[in-house]
């Protein structure tokens, strides 16, 4: 529901959009059961002539069932909405699935490095390609990311991935996403980083693995 | 262009719209007289450039002093084309391009908040109309002799005083911190400024500084432009 919005571009994105339409639905639908059962009883009690007006004391049987019936149906939502919440914090953010590919995240006032791995797919070796501001991976490709930042906290935030995880100097912060859906996508700073900090965009593309081989052909070529 | 459209959408009809055509051009002719800005003056230019500087101020200081701690270079009284020249190369993604280069990559989205319109010109008009700031000598490593004799390729475009010259696209030097112009040298040096495709005088700068082959020669030359009278 929420991708009519923002596209869905990762597998997290899904089940966050999953767990966003839980709530969506489960709090939706009884706030629209409330309402009408509000204004059901406003219309049906409303005031008429020589009918005095009866004070209920909520103390029968019968009256204390509408709080008591409501009440169990909150708590049995809760359960299901933390359980919902459970299953995909455990999804997102506690399982690391085997990386594919890893790519490192340097963040500073006010502008993103990024270090892709190269041709040889692996970190630290010398066909490793820094860009600045501009972040490629493949599509289906599951990575693992290496967060840090030189200056002070940010936050990498990916709003097509639903991905956000703060940046803190001297720390260096894994995640993992895996892209599902070809385009170009915005990466903006999350965390308030000092007088630049709306002016710290980034690109996000992802791609088919032949546009990267060609893209990483193109920065060998211009020496870079 | 109102009444274009009507003539369009009403061809049979034309005779019977001539009218309203009209009304409606005048109008539209009317309104752009009242909506068009008269040409900024000069006042204009350098209060609109005053507005705009208060982000600026945040590293290099309210009088353009600049900051060491935060590696701001005193940007006060610098001449309006090159301040104009160096933010066209940050908007250009020809300087604050490497990744290494921190303070760049800093100054490179602030650029960013003067690309509208003539922003630009206004906060460049206003910073060379601040009273320069010279610096203190803080490095004081360098050999001032050795630094003259350095210096002598560097005369050729920066001038004999390092006052500049606008002909060759040449800053002032005399009275910039000695700390950032070692800083920019070995920017220069390893390819963090000058490097980028499109940046002819960053290049020109990068073949230059060939002639400084360790970082003793940069504190030299350093030491003998800081000697210089602003």
């Amino acid at each position: 529901m929420l991708s009519w919005l923002v596209p869905q571009a990762s597998t997290s994105a899904r089940d966050i959009d999953w767990l966003f339409t839980l709530i969506l639905v489960t709090v939706g639908f009884w706030f629209v059961v409330a309402q009408a059962a509000l204004f059901t009883l406003i219309f049906r009690f409303r005031r008429r002539p020589d009918v005095a007006a009866a004070y209920i004391s909520g103390e029968r049987k019968e009256e204390k069932r509408w709080i008591s019936r409501p009440h169990a149906l909150v708590i049995v939502c809760d359960i299901v909405l933390i359980a919902g919440a459970l299953l995909t914090w455990k999804a997102v953010k506690q399982d690391l699935p085997p990386a594919d590919e890893r790519v490192r995240i340097i963040a500073q006032q006010w502008a993103w490095v990024f270090v892709h791995p190269g041709p040889d797919g692996k970190l630290d070796t010398d066909d490793d390609v820094r860009t600045v501001n501009d972040l490629r991976v493949k599509i289906d490709t599951t990575y693992h990311f290496e967060l840090t930042s030189r200056d002070v906290v940010h936050s990498f935030s990916v709003p097509a991935f639903r991905l956000k995880q703060d940046a803190v100097p001297g720390r260096i912060v894994t995640g993992w996403f895996r892209p599902t859906r070809l385009g170009t996508y915005d990466i903006q700073c999350a965390e308030i980083c000092g007088i630049g900090h709306a002016l710290m965009p980034a690109r996000l593309t992802v791609e088919t693995p032949a546009e990267q081989a060609a893209w990483y052909a193109s920065r060998s070529a211009q020496g870079g | 262009m109102v009444g274009v459209w009507l003539e369009r959408r009403n061809p049979a009809r034309g005779s019977r719209w001539g009218g309203v055509n009209r009304a409606a051009s005048a109008l539209l002719l009317a309104a752009t007289a009242v909506w068009t800005k008269p040409a900024a003056t000069c006042a204009d230019l350098l209060a609109r450039g005053r507005e705009l500087y208060v982000l600026c101020s945040s590293c290099h200081g309210d009088r353009g002093q600049g900051d060491r701690q935060r590696s701001a270079p005193a940007i006060g009284g610098l001449p309006q084309w090159y301040v104009e020249a160096q933010l066209h190369k940050f908007l250009a993604g020809e300087r604050g391009y490497h990744p290494d280069d921190v303070t760049g990559l800093q100054m490179r989205p602030m650029a960013q908040a003067v690309h509208r319109g003539d922003d630009l010109q206004a906060v460049a008009a206003y910073v060379a109309s601040l009273r320069p700031q010279p610096w203190p000598r803080t490095q004081h490593s360098g050999d001032t002799t050795r630094g003259q004799t350095l210096y002598a390729t560097c005369i050729a475009c920066h001038g004999a005083d390092g006052k500049g010259n606008e002909a060759l696209k040449a800053p002032r030097l005399a009275g910039q911190a000695d700390w950032y112009l070692i800083d920019q040298l070995k920017k220069f040096r390893s390819g963090q400024r000058g490097a980028a495709p499109g940046d002819a005088m960053g290049a020109q700068m990068r073949a230059m500084v060939n002639v400084l082959p360790d970082d003793n020669a940069i504190a030299d030359v350093v030491a003998y432009i800081s000697s210089l009278r602003p």
